[in-house]
């Protein structure tokens, strides 16, 4: 985009004055730098208030009017400072954001922390819904935002803007951070219930009796990896310990899922199906294995195999 | 946040609203400030119960009705007390209708107007300092309404905390933004009170209630020496026109000019005078002003009229010269000071030819007369009994019962009787001096008439007949509180000494000293001592006041940012305290160590000065070594340095 091309205020709003500075990857402290502050329009309520104040003490000549307009004014002043104190000093960081599939909102965590001796009492988080805390001295908040997510891949946060109206609310002091801090999304998967492809070894119409049949055969320890569904919670219940259902025949096939394969327009639905069937697959605890024009995954089954895959699926 | 303001916020609006308000109830009238609390009662049984506020169509009734009313006691919702009233009832009606965010601050916008308005009725010190108070309660609605988890106690601080570190930056703009005379629109003017004060007519009874007020009339500030209390007679207005029981004020447009100026000799004393607001436009100045500041003016009485507003506060300069001779007198004037109400009475004429006792000089007369009012029993008496027939007979040969009216009038009507031009002056007389402050306080109590005698090469000279009655009156001031208290006339010493007063006359001096440093500086600032003030610093056109005020503001603004917004400071080590408090010890015990010696070596040193201190010493640097260099320490050691240091006796 040519820059020249550019209204003025759009050129103001893609400013630092809006997007704040380069995302970080680091805690970021609210200092001088980062906080802005514009008076509210309460605030320019409050200037005609004192322009009212000092008409009065003009028209009559009463210079206690006049002082009371002088105080008023001179706390608007001083507001400035306190709505700068409101801020400054915090530290944000963000903190781990949990993988969601494009549609979803992403929830991003942002850990606030107070040091020093200040209480602050009213501390306005926005990115795409807002969230306002108060922190006592030396306390550390984590705060979830969400955000619509459409596309998957890689997101970045948006611009979280830190703000607060206190004390007075004439002022709001507010800080536009950006963070490094991604957010991983998965397609969004198809919403079609279409039947396990067609395996090399036959195994699709196994899986598929099987997962239908539930031909259960026994319990083993609950290990990591396998689907909560699995878990048999009878037991769990009794208070006898965590076991999984083990199903006749799971593993002893595998379960393909080859883009190739994959029925679709284009690109993003077969991506949107393939997540669909993998996340059929783990539900239903079979093995499964994911076959992309430049990655082949061996079968498996687990969360972390689960993950894997649907990574594989949003960076493709 | 939003939506309906929790209760505790309602409570803090209500309260806030209503101490604002309060104060108002003395003046606003009571079928409108009953609306108002009505309004204000409505709300707080509405806190815990919403659901009984009015309606929006109830409300818009409301708001009609409430009009109705301001303009039922008001005819009109302009000046002053109309533009309060109605300021009270809108408040009343925002009480009622606080739906969200915007609401709360209309209603704390409208609660700082009404507070203004509170000044154009009292503009005393603890009236400013209760606005400011109730200021603080507003604000701190207002932060409430801006905490997530609001706590009564810290908003009020912080709101309090907001004003303080406001308070100089106010106070630079109020010295330094420039005061413009505001033009007098009548349909905004106060309405005038009714005022105490002398009046064109003198009556023997209108001092008597003056007599009986504590009021302030104006406080005199002198430059150097006090006037000896005989001395103390402040003119006020020239009673000319007798009508045989009353005294009237000649019209001006009468009176001839006199050609001849007074001329004054001796000391002049110069000094400021505070005139309270009154309702005529005379300024009581020391007998007789030489010199005066400009909006004065003397007229061919000799009596200083202001051209400003009396009904203002307002500070004078002026020089006075006690010893002065006003000259010639026009025929005009001689016969205007020479009318009587007919014909004198045969007994006035015989006590006349007796008291001239065949001179003809007039000095003799009046000092025979003086003479006369001393030995034969006048009374001096604040009660006397009505005189209604023939007043100046009744009083000079039945009841001699009078105060200083009557002496006056008596003395005048005489002298005139004898051909001598005479005139009745009014004004005040003495004042109480105020050792803390410095400054006399004249009081109506202090109200007081005499006559003026002109007499051939001297002109016009003062003689107070009161004074050969109750000399005390003249030397002594009037003991104001004791006369209110008894409703009679008392004297008391005047007490300069400032060690006999007792503590509560001590207390009440000062706080008279306080008041009237608030009058002269805070209420009576106005665009002539500014001006002079702004002079005196240097500042004399609008640039240089205008770099003042960026400059002042700025650099208290720049060192609050400073106090403010410096880094939260860490906490002290408190290890390293205790081993500070240590070593003072040390230090006091003669122990001689460097800055630069560890506490091993330190406390070799301390054990071979102090053999006796040894054990608790080498166990204080025990644990001092452990807690600051072990990677671990208990908590307790911290505890036991302190004890060890505390009980350390050197």
């Amino acid at each position: 985009m040519n820059t020249a091309a550019l209204s003025l205020p759009d050129r103001f709003r893609l400013s630092r004055f809006f997007l704040g500075e380069a995302p970080a990857a680091g805690p970021i402290t609210l200092g001088h730098r980062r906080i802005f502050i514009l008076p509210t329009q309460r605030g320019l309520g409050f200037v005609l208030l004192i322009l009212l104040l000092l008409l009065i003490g003009f028209v009559y000549s009463n210079n206690l009017a006049y002082l009371l307009g002088f105080l008023l004014a001179s706390i608007f002043f001083v507001a400035i400072l306190h709505s700068f104190k409101a801020l400054a000093g915090l530290i944000v960081r963000a903190g781990r954001q949990p993988a969601v599939f494009a549609g979803q909102a992403g929830a991003f965590n942002f850990q606030i922390s107070n040091p020093g001796r200040l209480s602050r009492f009213a501390v306005q988080l926005h990115l795409q819904t807002e969230l306002t805390i108060s922190l006592a001295p030396a306390e550390t908040q984590t705060a979830t935002l969400y955000q619509a997510t459409v596309r998957r891949g890689w997101l970045q946060p948006q611009t979280l803007t830190v703000s607060s109206l206190y004390p007075l609310g004439l002022f709001r002091a507010w800080a536009p951070l950006r963070f490094d801090s991604p957010l991983l999304v998965y397609p969004k998967p198809a919403k079609r219930q279409l039947p396990f492809p067609q395996s090399d070894d036959g195994a699709v119409a196994e899986g598929q009796s099987r997962r239908q049949g539930d031909e259960f055969y026994g319990l083993r320890p609950y290990q990591r990896g396998d689907a909560i569904r699995q878990i048999h919670w009878k037991t769990f219940a009794k208070g006898q310990g965590v076991f999984s259902k083990q199903y006749a025949g799971a593993g002893s096939s595998e379960l393909w899922l080859d883009y190739q394969q994959a029925p679709g327009h284009n690109r993003e639905e077969r991506l949107s199906q393939l997540c669909r069937w993998i996340i059929d697959a783990e539900k239903a605890g079979l093995r499964y294995g994911l076959v992309l024009p430049n990655l082949r995954l061996q079968p498996d089954t687990g969360a972390a195999h689960y993950r894997q895959c649907l990574q594989a699926l949003a960076l493709f | 946040m939003n939506g309906h303001p929790s209760s505790r916020l309602l409570w803090f609006i209500s309260g806030s609203i209503g101490l604002i308000t309060l104060p108002h109830a003395w003046h606003v009238p009571p079928l409108l400030i009953g609306f108002f609390g009505l309004a204000w009662l409505w709300r707080l049984l509405a806190i815990s119960r919403p659901d009984w506020l009015p309606n929006r169509l109830a409300l818009f009734g409301l708001t009609l009705a409430g009009i109705g009313l301001v303009y039922s006691q008001h005819r009109g919702i302009f000046g002053r007390d109309a533009g309060t009233a109605l300021f009270v009832v809108a408040l009343g009606l925002k009480l009622l209708e606080i739906q969200g965010k915007r609401d709360v601050y209309v209603i704390v916008y409208l609660a700082f107007i009404v507070a203004a308005t509170q000044f154009l009725y009292e503009e005393s010190i603890l009236m400013a300092l209760y606005i400011v108070l109730v200021c603080a309660v507003l604000l701190a609605t207002l932060i409430t309404q801006n905490s997530v988890s609001p706590q009564t106690v810290p908003a009020l601080k912080t709101a309090a905390t907001l004003i303080l570190q406001s308070l100089p930056i106010a106070m630079v703009l109020f010295v330094l933004f420039p005061r413009l005379e505001a033009p007098r629109w009548s349909w905004l003017d106060a309405d005038n009170q009714a005022k105490s004060g002398l009046s064109d007519t003198l009556e023997p009874g209108s001092i008597t209630e003056l007599s009986l007020s504590p009021e302030l009339v104006f406080r005199v500030k002198f430059d150097g020496d006090l006037p000896p209390p005989a001395q103390r007679y402040w003119r006020g207005p020239v009673y000319s026109l007798f009508d045989g029981s009353a005294w009237k004020a000649a019209p001006a447009l009468f009176r001839a000019a006199n050609p001849d100026q007074p001329t004054f000799s001796g000391k002049t004393y110069d000094y400021t005078l505070l005139m309270e607001p009154q309702k005529q436009n005379w300024v009581f100045a020391l007998e007789l002003p030489s010199a005066f500041s400009a909006g004065l003016r003397r007229n061919e009485l000799y009596q200083l009229t202001t051209n400003k507003d009396p009904g203002d506060r307002a500070e004078y300069r002026i020089s006075s010269t006690p010893v002065y001779n006003t000259g010639d007198i026009n025929p005009a004037e001689s016969r205007e000071n020479l009318q009587l109400p007919g014909k004198p009475s045969e007994q006035i004429r015989d006590l006349i030819a007796q008291l001239r006792g065949g001179e003809t000089s007039p000095e003799v007369l009046i000092a025979n007369l003086m003479q006369h009012f001393h030995r034969e029993n006048f009374r001096y008496t604040l009660n006397p009994e009505p005189m209604p027939e023939r007043p100046v007979d009744t009083f000079l040969f039945e009841r001699r019962a009078g105060f200083c009216s009557h002496y006056a009038t008596a003395f005048v009507y005489l002298l005139r009787a004898a051909e001598i031009p005479a005139r009745v002056v009014g004004g005040y007389q003495g004042g109480r001096f105020n050792t803390l402050g410095g400054f006399l306080e004249i009081r109506q109590a202090d109200a007081h008439a005499w006559a003026e005698v002109w007499l051939d090469g001297k002109g016009w000279v003062r003689f107070d007949p009161t004074a050969a009655i109750a000399p005390e009156r003249i030397e002594q001031s009037v003991n104001v509180d004791l006369q209110i208290a008894s409703g009679a006339l008392n004297f008391s010493p005047i007490q300069l000494d400032a060690k006999t007063l007792t503590w509560l006359q001590r207390s009440r001096q000062l706080w008279q000293n306080v008041d009237y440093q608030w009058q002269r500086w805070v209420i009576n600032y106005d665009t002539a001592n500014q001006q002079a003030l702004l002079q005196s610093l240097g500042i004399d056109d609008f640039v240089k006041l205008g770099y003042w005020l960026v400059l002042s503001v700025g650099g208290l603004g720049g060192l609050l940012a400073w106090r403010l917004l410096r880094p939260n400071r860490r906490r002290r080590d408190p290890v390293l305290l205790a081993y500070r408090q240590f070593c003072d010890k040390l230090r006091q015990a003669g122990v001689d160590f460097g800055p630069g010696d560890g506490p091993q070596t330190l406390a070799q040193r301390a054990k071979i000065a102090r053999p006796d201190l040894a054990d608790p010493i080498e166990r204080i640097a025990a644990v001092f070594i452990r807690l600051r260099y072990e990677p671990c320490t208990a908590a307790e050691d911290l505890q036991v340095l302190k004890t060890l240091v505390r009980g350390l006796r050197v």
